[in-house]
């Protein structure tokens, strides 16, 4: 099936653009439809930006999936690339690209029961943008991955709980109080690579979307990293470097861009990043409940502890 | 059947961690670890050592017997071609 052929569009992308901030990189999104628009703008509020964009975004939206075709297309899309038009494995979208003049234009169908757009949806379509602005910017090699993980920045640092869907990122965020610092994001974080061998790793928010409302802006040097794991108690307890590795490389976003992936350079990509996060930040296991006075207080013994080891 | 010269398989990366192995085959579906000696021995298949070369080697590093090194050798060389990481470069002699 061909979206882009059958397509009955209803928008255009042309009337109305804004810049968003993802990392060191600036997208561009335009969208006809001012509904959708107007929702992005609020919900990418806190990162518009005037930069110059290094990527464009075009959305259109179309009609013309019945309701049983939009519910077999909800599946997670994957991107296969056939010359200039990926994302064939969804029946939401139809999709080409540009790369010379470094726009991704797509066709999304409207949801007649939710008429926004998906979220999950358009995180994927931020951080194809952000990985594909790096790959026309640096081939691929971006200053910073993006990792499943929610970020609290306390004390002018971030603290990073990873882990997969389900494991309980946003449950962190939501039982972050005042006291206990601010949700960056409860979704994604962008996190740097050293730039010398004994550089700080930094924290970044961006706009990705997830289960919190509050997504900040902001930068903070990497506490550490805490990979949750849902249980009746509350523990934190160290792991060797080999589970550390293992466990954090599967929270990292597979860059994924426009043009010809080379999933070998990817995956070495992926391998150095593991290698100099575990190498350089403490990693342990937060076993943890509901209980939010007892999470706390055991991240805040942590805390106390890294201050004054300087652990690592 | 064990081959003769062994080498790591060309669609795989691997990061040495502490005392392992990482080694990550590039469709990104599966990751395997490798302990001390299983790592020791990876790092070794280069393709122009055999398991008679590799026994050696590792007898010089760990104080082991050639005998019962190159039994444990065998049966690691065995798994790790088994798992698809490793490669057999030419068959001289059967088992």
């Amino acid at each position: 099936m061909n979206p882009q052929a059958n397509a009955k569009h209803i928008s255009s992308f042309k009337n109305h653009t804004m810049r968003v901030q993802i990392g060191d990189i600036c997208c561009a999104i335009s969208c006809g439809d001012i509904s959708i628009f107007d929702g992005l703008q609020k919900l990418f509020n806190n990162f518009l930006t005037d930069q110059p964009a290094d990527i464009s975004i075009e959305l259109s939206v179309s009609e013309q999936l019945s309701p049983s075709e939009m519910e077999a297309s909800l599946s997670e899309m994957r991107y296969i690339h056939e010359g200039n038009h990926f994302l064939p494995t969804s029946r939401i979208i139809a999709s080409n690209y540009d790369l010379a003049n470094r726009t991704i234009s797509m066709c999304i169908e409207r949801n007649p029961g939710n008429p926004g757009l998906d979220l999950k949806l358009l995180n994927q379509l931020l951080y194809l943008a952000y990985y594909s602005a790096w790959k026309l910017r640096n081939n691929g090699n971006p200053r910073a991955l993006l990792v499943h993980a929610c970020g609290i920045l306390h004390n002018g640092k971030a603290l990073v709980f990873t882990g997969p869907s389900e494991a309980g990122k946003t449950t962190i965020a939501n039982l972050c109080r005042e006291q206990n610092g601010e949700v960056i994001n409860d979704e994604m974080l962008l996190i740097s690579r050293p730039e010398q061998h004994d550089s700080v790793l930094e924290v970044r928010g961006i706009p990705i979307i997830g289960g919190h409302p509050q997504r900040l802006n902001a930068t903070a040097p990497l506490s550490c990293i805490l990979l949750l794991k849902q249980s009746n108690k509350t523990r934190i307890r160290s792991i060797n470097r080999t589970e550390a590795y293992l466990r954090f490389i599967r929270q990292i976003i597979t860059p994924s861009y426009i043009g010809l992936i080379d999933k070998r350079s990817v995956l070495s990509l992926m391998a150095d990043f593991t290698d100099e996060v575990t190498g350089t930040i403490p990693i342990y296991e937060l076993e943890f409940s509901l209980d939010r006075e007892s999470l706390w207080w055991e991240i805040g013994k942590l805390e106390r502890a890294l201050e004054g080891e300087d652990i690592k | 059947m064990m081959a003769n010269r062994i080498a790591q398989a060309e669609n795989v990366i691997w990061r040495r961690i502490g005392d392992d192995v990482v080694v990550i085959k590039d469709d990104g579906q599966s990751i395997h670890v490798l302990n001390k000696t299983a790592a020791s021995i990876w790092e070794m298949c280069d393709g122009k050592c055999g398991i008679n070369e590799i026994t050696t080697r590792l007898c010089e590093r760990f104080d082991v017997s050639f005998e019962d090194a190159y039994a444990d050798v065998k049966e690691i060389l065995e798994k790790l071609i088994q798992t698809g990481i490793m490669n057999q470069i030419e068959k001289i002699r059967g088992n």
